[in-house]
């Protein structure tokens, strides 16, 4: 047996590597529903042709379960960006082009994003009603897309090998909707661990994309409100703030 | 009611309304009118406490300026509507057998939103209990308790007056899911509210009046009263602490009168943010591009609390004065809220891309603002044609000015203001009572008018010539003659007892006698030339149809030298509907037609064609403006018609009879002159064309029969014999009457089918009865069978036997045309024949295949009887 090299150690799960391969050990009390939901959102997501890594089986281990995947050598974004202060526009540029890239593909099998966002803010018991009304009304004059959205695009996520190319790692997020939303996600998490880049990506976002601010801006107080729902204490100030926006009427 | 707190309960609900409104929809407008008004006074009464509970439950607003907006919801909107017709027949016009009859959509669903949510439910209830509609009201959960509060006054008012019950109902627990199924299940959508709203509102599948948000942008002119435009908008912009959505929610200000303006806005009570406090301002009250929850409706005082900036507390309105007009301005977006943006325009023009860039990005459809001198004209009407903005409202406040009648009394009170295509809405006007009807509109059949036109004048007589001439000098006291002719009849002294008589009469003329067969545009233009030279007061074109379509191309192009063929030859499907409008004539000469030949009775018609010689383009040219003046029918000009002319132009005569008589616009005034003339043809015509001059008395006839059935066509108009004859004639160059006669039988055949594949559009066509016309002319004619289909037999015996006697040959190809030359071009032929302006008046409406048979059966000769099975 190769060496474990643990990576990540988080309450429910442990994620190591050993030789060529990456495993995502979860506890016995995770669901298993969850665990294997990953594994088919990764799945599906590798077989539209999206540059993840290669799952490699869901088996059972100590108890819970564990999904192993190829191991792809190379440095995050977040790695480098940190190795290399001076390179953060850059770094950030990269990021957002392979976002773009990433919205191209269509896989239509997983769930739509306005459907995962109502089922999280249905479920919302730290905002009240009225404000829950009004978020479920922005989510449905949003139109209907179907473009992949990683859910948690974040420099940590992307993976560059020497080479030059790129691999998205952490799916478990993955749903199919608008590409604005996905955006919105990954500017809240610039706003949360890292705000002076979140202005940055923003601005460089939308102009790749060609989309209009106000568009990425429509879906803020929605992913706040769904990042708001994962109770981080220390995140609730500003996540309450941002929920807090008028439709104009 | 029960109350509606989830989906079957609502579904309930729903069922029970439905019924109600069935009920209400066979209520008189007497009663309607009662409900209405009773409706109001319980809103109107009830408008103070509605006005506190709305505060007090959404802690939003003021509650003295609801007051004011539920009194408006109330009166204003009675007002407006106490004597509109609603029920029943709106307009009637027994003459055009039109009107038009209100009925109700049904079931309407009216989202209300937080910012005024018992006023929009005091209006939106009253429209539809004016409309005999029901209503289901689907509150916001902010400000359900006050919104319900007023659906339950206007609600009882109604059915204690008379309106049936449940017609009126509303969510008592408001969801998401519960508003959307509303929507769904409803027949229409009274949509107030955010984008988001509205847009689910548009998604719904059900038709939606939605209206959207607004970013008014005010400009205060140079030329504006300072006080009034400074004074106006803090009255509108301090209302309701700014909720209203046609707000002003930025001024920009032309730079020389700017520290005027800004010091009025400082003497009355606002405050000008300083430094970082704009800065302050615009982070509290815009987060992410979006108005923060927290400050709508709140006052100055409060939000630059929250902002950390310390203001007096009776501050009516924090300004941000700012440059950018771009989205990321905090200060350049709808704020709902008394903060305004301030800018500086050094002119009128800037000051316009400034408010065209507000309203493009924060508010399109909406509302725009002007303060001006209403001399400024220009100014004004540059504004109004760059706002992408459905209310312009000129030096007033626009919250107040924009719902209408307050500030101007033809702008309809409304709390629902439509802002068109640019804010993604269906309409662009203000909601009234109009929106939530059907209208029927009851169309009885009408026969159009028709006509009977003719020359003024029509002589006719042998002889009569210089009689009638008489009158150009003595009655007329015509100066300058001008006779076109052709060459033959000059040569052959036709033009000399003209001549002698206006010599006589010491009238000046000229002639011009070199028209061709066919005339064409270079020699119509040669004629034009030399008559705009001579000047004339009266043109007598002296010929037969050639002659007299080439003077009638010259008189048009005489009087309007800079007509357009193109134009005037455009095909019309009504003469009086057509496009383009005819030039008057007759302003420079009065015209006078002098038959020579009895065939095309263009003496009598509106009609004459010209052609192109370098293009070959005919144009057939038709209004009532080139009707000769004076119709001169005298036979000794018609004595020496050689043998060919008299039987082409002869059947031409018959072929204008038969054709105007089984017309859809054959009309009782065309009918008597067209048998008249068919029964002259069949008894004149033989003699005629035998006996020549010999017979002075057939060639009376002959005359009369060719000027009467003129007038019968220049009324009734032609058919497809005509049609399929001029493409006939043009391609393979066989006289116009004689093609007429080779196609005629078949195409009587053709029309007489009483199971047509198409049959003529018009009104007083009524059905096929083409069989029963012939039918009339040859019983006119003595020919009587045992029935119908025997008597029109006999009438194409008679016709066949016609020919034969005048000389016409049997079939096309007999005439000599080579079966190859005709097959070669039949398609062309057909087509144009199709796009033939005597079409149209058609008994039956061709298919191309159809006129291709016919002209294939009549180049082969075969037996008519096989036209009737087209």
């Amino acid at each position: 047996m190769a060496n474990r090299e643990i990576i990540e150690e988080k309450s429910y799960k442990t994620v190591y590597r050993e030789g060529n391969v990456i495993v995502k050990e979860f506890t016995p009390s995770h669901p298993k529903s969850d665990v294997f939901n990953e594994a088919y959102i990764h799945t599906c997501v590798e077989e539209a042709g999206v540059p993840v890594p290669r799952i490699i089986s869901v088996e059972p281990a100590n108890g819970g379960w564990a999904l192993s995947m190829e191991y792809v050598p190379g440095k995050t974004l977040e790695q480098l960006m940190k190795e290399n202060p001076d390179k953060c526009g850059e770094y950030i540029e990269k990021l957002v082009e392979i976002q773009l890239e990433v919205a191209q593909h269509r896989v239509p099998k997983l769930r739509n994003t306005r459907y995962k966002l109502e089922d999280v803010i249905n479920g919302m018991t730290e905002i009240d009603a009225s404000t829950r009304y009004e978020l479920l009304q922005r989510i449905h004059g949003m139109k209907r897309h179907t473009r992949l959205c990683h859910g948690d695009f974040v420099p940590s996520n992307v993976l560059l090998r020497e080479d030059g190319s790129y691999c998205i790692l952490d799916w478990a997020h993955a749903s199919s909707g608008n590409a604005g939303a996905d955006a919105a996600i990954t500017y809240l998490r610039f706003c949360l661990d890292d705000p002076q880049l979140a202005d940055t990506y923003l601005k460089c976002y939308c102009q790749k994309a060609d989309m209009a601010i106000q568009y990425v801006q429509t879906w803020m107080p929605i992913v706040a409100a769904a990042q708001l729902a994962k109770h981080k204490e220390n995140e609730r100030e500003l996540l309450e703030k941002w929920i807090s926006v008028a439709e104009y009427q | 009611m029960e109350k509606i707190t989830n989906v079957e309960e609502l579904e309930n609900a729903l069922a029970l309304m439905r019924k109600a409104q069935e009920k209400f929809a066979t209520y008189s407008q007497e009663q309607v009118d009662e409900i209405f008004k009773a409706a109001a006074m319980a809103a109107n009464k009830a408008r103070i406490p509605l006005a506190k509970m709305a505060v007090a439950e959404t802690g939003m607003g003021v509650a003295e300026d609801k007051i004011i907006k539920n009194h408006y919801a109330a009166e204003y909107i009675y007002n407006k509507y106490r004597y509109t017709k609603t029920c029943g027949v709106l307009e009637e016009d027994p003459a055009f057998g039109i009107k038009t009859i209100a009925a109700p959509i049904g079931l309407i669903a009216a989202v209300i939103p937080t910012t005024n949510p018992t006023s929009t439910a005091i209006f939106k209830t009253l429209l539809c209990l004016k409309t005999r509609n029901a209503i289901i009201i689907s509150p916001h959960p902010r400000a359900k308790g006050c919104t319900i509060e007023a659906a339950r006054i206007v609600y009882e008012a109604a059915v204690a007056a008379g309106a049936p019950e449940d017609i009126i109902g509303w969510i008592d627990e408001p969801s998401l899911e519960m508003t959307n199924l509303v929507m769904k299940e409803s027949d229409c959508i009274l949509a107030t509210g955010g984008p988001g709203m509205v847009r689910a509102a548009y998604s719904s599948g059900k038709p939606a009046l939605g209206v959207g948000a607004g970013n008014t942008p005010v400009i205060i002119d140079s030329t504006a009263d300072i006080k009034m435009a400074v004074n106006s908008v803090i009255h509108s912009k301090t209302f309701d602490n700014g909720m209203i959505c046609a707000s002003e929610q930025s001024v920009t200000v032309l730079a020389d009168i700017y520290d005027a303006v800004k010091a009025e806005f400082a003497a009355r009570g606002c405050y000008f943010l300083q430094g970082d406090e704009i800065a302050k301002v615009g982070q509290t009250v815009i987060i992410n591009g979006g108005v923060n929850a927290r400050i709508v409706g709140q006052s100055a005082y409060t939000i630059a609390k929250m902002a950390g900036v310390d203001v007096p507390e009776k501050t009516k309105i924090l300004i941000g004065e700012v440059e950018s007009t771009d989205i990321s301005e905090p200060f350049a977006h709808e704020k709902l809220s008394p903060v305004l943006a301030m800018y500086k325009a050094e002119t009128f023009e800037e000051a316009l891309c400034k408010a065209e860039q507000l309203v493009m990005d924060g508010g399109p459809g909406h509302t725009a603002s002007l303060f001006i001198n209403t001399n400024e004209k220009e100014k004004m009407a540059e504004h109004a044609s760059r706002m992408h903005t459905c209310r312009i409202v000129v030096n007033m406040p626009s919250a107040q000015g924009g719902i209408g009648d307050i500030y101007n009394f033809k702008l309809v009170p409304s709390l629902t203001l439509g802002c068109g295509s640019w804010g993604g809405n269906s309409i662009s006007h203000n909601v009234g009572v109009m929106d939530l009807l059907n209208i029927k509109t009851v169309a009885e059949r009408r026969e159009n008018m028709l006509w009977l036109r003719l020359p003024e004048k029509v002589y006719f007589k042998r002889g009569c010539m210089p009689v009638a001439l008489d009158e150009l000098g003595t009655v007329m006291h015509k100066k300058r003659c001008f006779i076109v002719t052709d060459t033959f009849l000059y040569k052959n002294g036709y033009v000399k007892p003209i001549e002698d008589k206006l010599d006589e009469m010491g009238i000046v003329h000229a002639c011009f006698y070199d028209v061709a067969p066919d005339p064409t545009l270079q020699c119509a233009l040669e004629g034009t030339k030399q008559m705009a030279a001579f000047e004339p007061d009266c043109i007598i074109a002296l010929g037969g149809g050639s002659a007299m379509d080439a003077g009638k191309i010259m008189w048009v192009m005489y009087e309007h030298p800079d007509v357009n063929f193109d134009d005037m030859a455009m095909d019309f499907m009504d003469i009086r509907k057509r496009v383009y409008t005819f030039p008057e004539m007759g302003k420079k000469a009065y015209f006078v037609a002098i038959p020579t030949s009895s065939g095309t009775g263009s003496e009598v018609t509106p009609f004459a064609i010209i052609t192109d010689a370098t293009t070959g383009t005919k144009w057939p040219l038709a209004d009532y403006e080139l009707m000769p003046n004076m119709a001169i029918v005298d036979v000794d000009n018609m004595m020496n018609q050689p043998k060919g002319l008299t039987s082409a132009s002869g059947i031409d005569v018959m072929t204008h009879a038969l054709e105007a008589y089984v017309s859809v616009m054959a009309s009782d005034m065309t009918d008597g002159i067209a048998l008249k003339a068919t029964k002259l043809v069949f008894d004149y015509l033989p003699s005629a064309y035998i006996n020549g001059a010999k017979d002075p008395t057939a060639r009376e006839h002959m005359a009369m029969a060719s000027t009467l059935a003129g007038e019968a066509f220049a009324n009734a108009f032609l058919g497809i014999n005509h049609s399929l004859a001029h493409k006939l004639g043009a391609y393979h160059h066989i006289p116009h009457g004689v093609a007429n006669a080779l196609v005629l039988t078949y195409v009587m055949r053709y029309n007489a089918n009483p199971v047509p594949t198409k049959m003529g559009t018009f009104p007083q066509y009524e059905y096929p009865h083409t069989l029963e016309r012939y039918c009339d002319i040859a019983r006119y004619n003595g020919l009587v069978g045992k029935d119908d289909q025997e008597t029109f037999d006999l009438l194409i015996a008679k016709l066949e036997e016609l020919k034969k006697t005048i000389g016409i040959p049997a079939s096309i190809k007999e005439w000599g045309i080579k079966e190859e030359d005709f097959l070669a071009t039949l398609d062309e032929m057909t087509e144009n024949a199709f796009n033939d302006q005597c079409t149209g008046a058609n008994p039956r409406y061709p298919l191309m295949s159809e006129l291709k048979e016919l002209y294939l059966m009549a180049y082969y000769g075969k037996d008519t009887r096989e036209a009737a099975l087209i």
